[in-house]
């Protein structure tokens, strides 16, 4: 397994968002996490990323406990989360934003081909290179959190709700966009309300209610769940 | 009120308020930066100054520097006094950040225990080089004034014909010697690959750790800067005023956290514009009333532009303003 977070507690104060959970991710998998507002899906990402130190339990990558390792050295390692509300710095440009993504790397060359890939898989960037990220719209401040995320070369990347507020439409190109990734060879572990788009994307998937993990099986296995498509999809 | 005098010296009460005013600036980046990235005001940072001032003070006595030397020994012993000055400065503020506010970070201390600490570590400061330092060996340590050797004489350089500006050789390097640090801060904080990681966590702390930003690195990196900017300001000080006190640290940092403050605290460049507003600012007062209407003058000036203005001329943010 790339990834393994075993029987992990986390906790806000006196309050427990996450009660022993487990989670695995192979390599060149797409995983997603779907669960309703408040069910503990971005506790489990701030957990994995080492943003929040966890209570108990575990997370091993590539082989490695990295339990005790902050996120800037997770990051080294090539774990790497790109955060929910996009999470860009909104006082520098897409350019300043980008190289922010390869802070941590000194291969010049390889760093100008990443940027050739992001800016590949996201034109709309190339366009806007120079401009103050606070001032874009949604949807670009999304791909340009996940331009940068990419920009770090992970092995495994994390996205928190990459959907979150965008339009029908863009949340479509979104998703497009993160199966080229996956297909391009980068591990993939994400978090959705949108259970749909998330489930039809991924291999497999795990379904989080209230700090519990309460299903999982394979994106299709999942879609076609009676209790998940009531809960989680609208349809009885 | 005399007018009159401030109208005539225009030109001279201008050039003593921007000499006064790049000094409070220097120290300003100090509060400014450490405030850009931990919204914390650093309140040992006076002492930082003043911990400078002293190194500048024992570089002379130790090479036995006095004034009346050749240019040569003046440049030597000038530099040497600023190296001494930078590093103890930086040295004194990394140590009250390892030492004193590392420790709460690391136990998720509210903001007040940090404000308290810094109190704190001020009057340790102060108190050594006014208490025990003098107890250890005797003067220059103590409560009183101490003169720092006039090591650069001032001498007129040049004359702006027509006014009848002297323009002195001190003047020149107080001004330009702050302005040029300023600039080289800014550029390093905007330009480099560490000042990008200062400014992002000045705006997102999370994320940059998310970037793979070491926060601590990046929080000593600015006390070491602020630091050593009033290592700067504190040799700067000793060629304007030929002294230094154990309490010198308190006026000065008064006045440079509300340069900071004025100018828009977490903005450098803010620094700069409002301390030279408040050097000028009070310069100008004490010439129309007198001396003591200095600091009253320049708080009402403080006020009336937070009315105003409330984050301060160029308001909040390290770097780059928040779109």
């Amino acid at each position: 397994m790339l990834l393994e977070l075993n029987d992990a507690v986390l906790n806000y104060g006196k309050i427990q968002a996450l009660h022993g959970i487990s989670v695995e991710v192979a390599e060149g998998e797409v995983v997603s996490l779907i669960g309703a507002n408040g069910a503990g899906k971005t506790s489990t990402m701030r957990a994995l990323s080492g943003v929040r130190g966890l209570a108990a339990g575990s997370v091993v990558f590539d082989g490695e406990d990295v339990t005790k390792l902050r996120a800037d050295q997770r990051l080294r390692k090539g774990l790497v989360l790109c955060p929910e509300g996009r999470g860009i710095f909104p006082g520098m440009t897409v350019t300043e934003n980008l190289n922010m993504g390869a802070y941590t790397r000194k291969d010049k060359a390889a760093i100008e081909e990443d940027y050739d890939r992001v800016f590949g898989l996201f034109p709309r960037l190339l366009e806007r290179k120079k401009q103050v990220a606070g001032t874009m719209s949604g949807g670009e401040q999304q791909m340009l959190a996940i331009g940068r995320a990419l920009m770090s070369r992970p092995k495994l990347l994390m996205l928190d709700e990459p959907s979150m507020g965008l339009a029908p439409m863009l949340i479509q190109q979104i998703f497009d966009i993160i199966t080229e990734i996956s297909q391009q060879g980068t591990t993939i572990l994400v978090v959705e309300q949108n259970a749909k788009q998330a489930l039809s994307r991924s291999d497999r998937a795990y379904v989080l209610e209230t700090g519990r993990i309460v299903k999982t099986g394979t994106g299709s296995e999942l879609l076609d769940d009676p209790s998940v498509r009531e809960a989680y999809l609208g349809v009885a | 009120m005399d007018f009159d005098a401030l109208i005539n010296g225009l030109d001279r009460h201008t050039l003593d308020g921007i000499t006064r005013g790049s000094i409070y600036a220097l120290v300003a980046l100090g509060y400014t930066m450490v405030y850009g990235v931990m919204k914390l005001i650093n309140f040992a940072h006076s002492e930082v100054f003043m911990v400078g001032t002293w190194a500048t003070l024992g570089t002379y006595t130790l090479i036995g520097a006095s004034s009346g030397m050749g240019v040569g020994m003046i440049i030597g012993a000038t530099v040497l006094a600023l190296l001494a000055a930078m590093l103890a400065s930086a040295g004194t503020a990394l140590a009250v950040e390892r030492i004193a506010y590392r420790p709460l970070r690391k136990k998720g201390a509210p903001p007040l225990i940090f404000l308290i600490t810094g109190i704190g570590c001020s009057m340790v400061l102060v108190e050594t080089f006014g208490q025990v330092l003098k107890v250890f060996f005797g003067p220059p340590f103590g409560r009183v004034l101490v003169n720092v050797p006039a090591v650069l004489p001032t001498k007129v350089v040049f004359t702006i014909p027509g006014i009848d500006l002297a323009i002195t050789n001190t003047r020149i390097i107080i001004i330009f010697g702050a302005i040029a640090m300023m600039v080289a801060l800014d550029f390093f904080v905007n330009k480099s690959r560490l000042g990008r990681g200062v400014r992002a966590v000045a705006q997102d702390p999370d994320t940059a750790s998310l970037m793979g930003v070491n926060q601590d690195r990046v929080i000593m990196l600015v006390f070491v800067l602020g630091g050593a900017m009033a290592g700067v300001a504190a040799l700067l000080f000793t060629i304007q005023y030929d002294s230094t006190k154990f309490d010198i640290g308190f006026i000065i940092g008064v006045k440079a956290f509300t340069a900071a403050v004025l100018g828009g605290i977490g903005n450098l460049r803010g620094a700069l514009i409002g301390g030279l507003v408040l050097g000028v600012v009070e310069v100008y007062a004490s010439t129309v009333w007198d001396s003591s209407w200095a600091d009253v003058t320049a708080f009402v000036v403080l006020v009336l532009v937070l009315m105003f203005r409330p984050t301060g001329l160029l308001g909040e943010s390290l770097g780059k303003a928040r779109a």
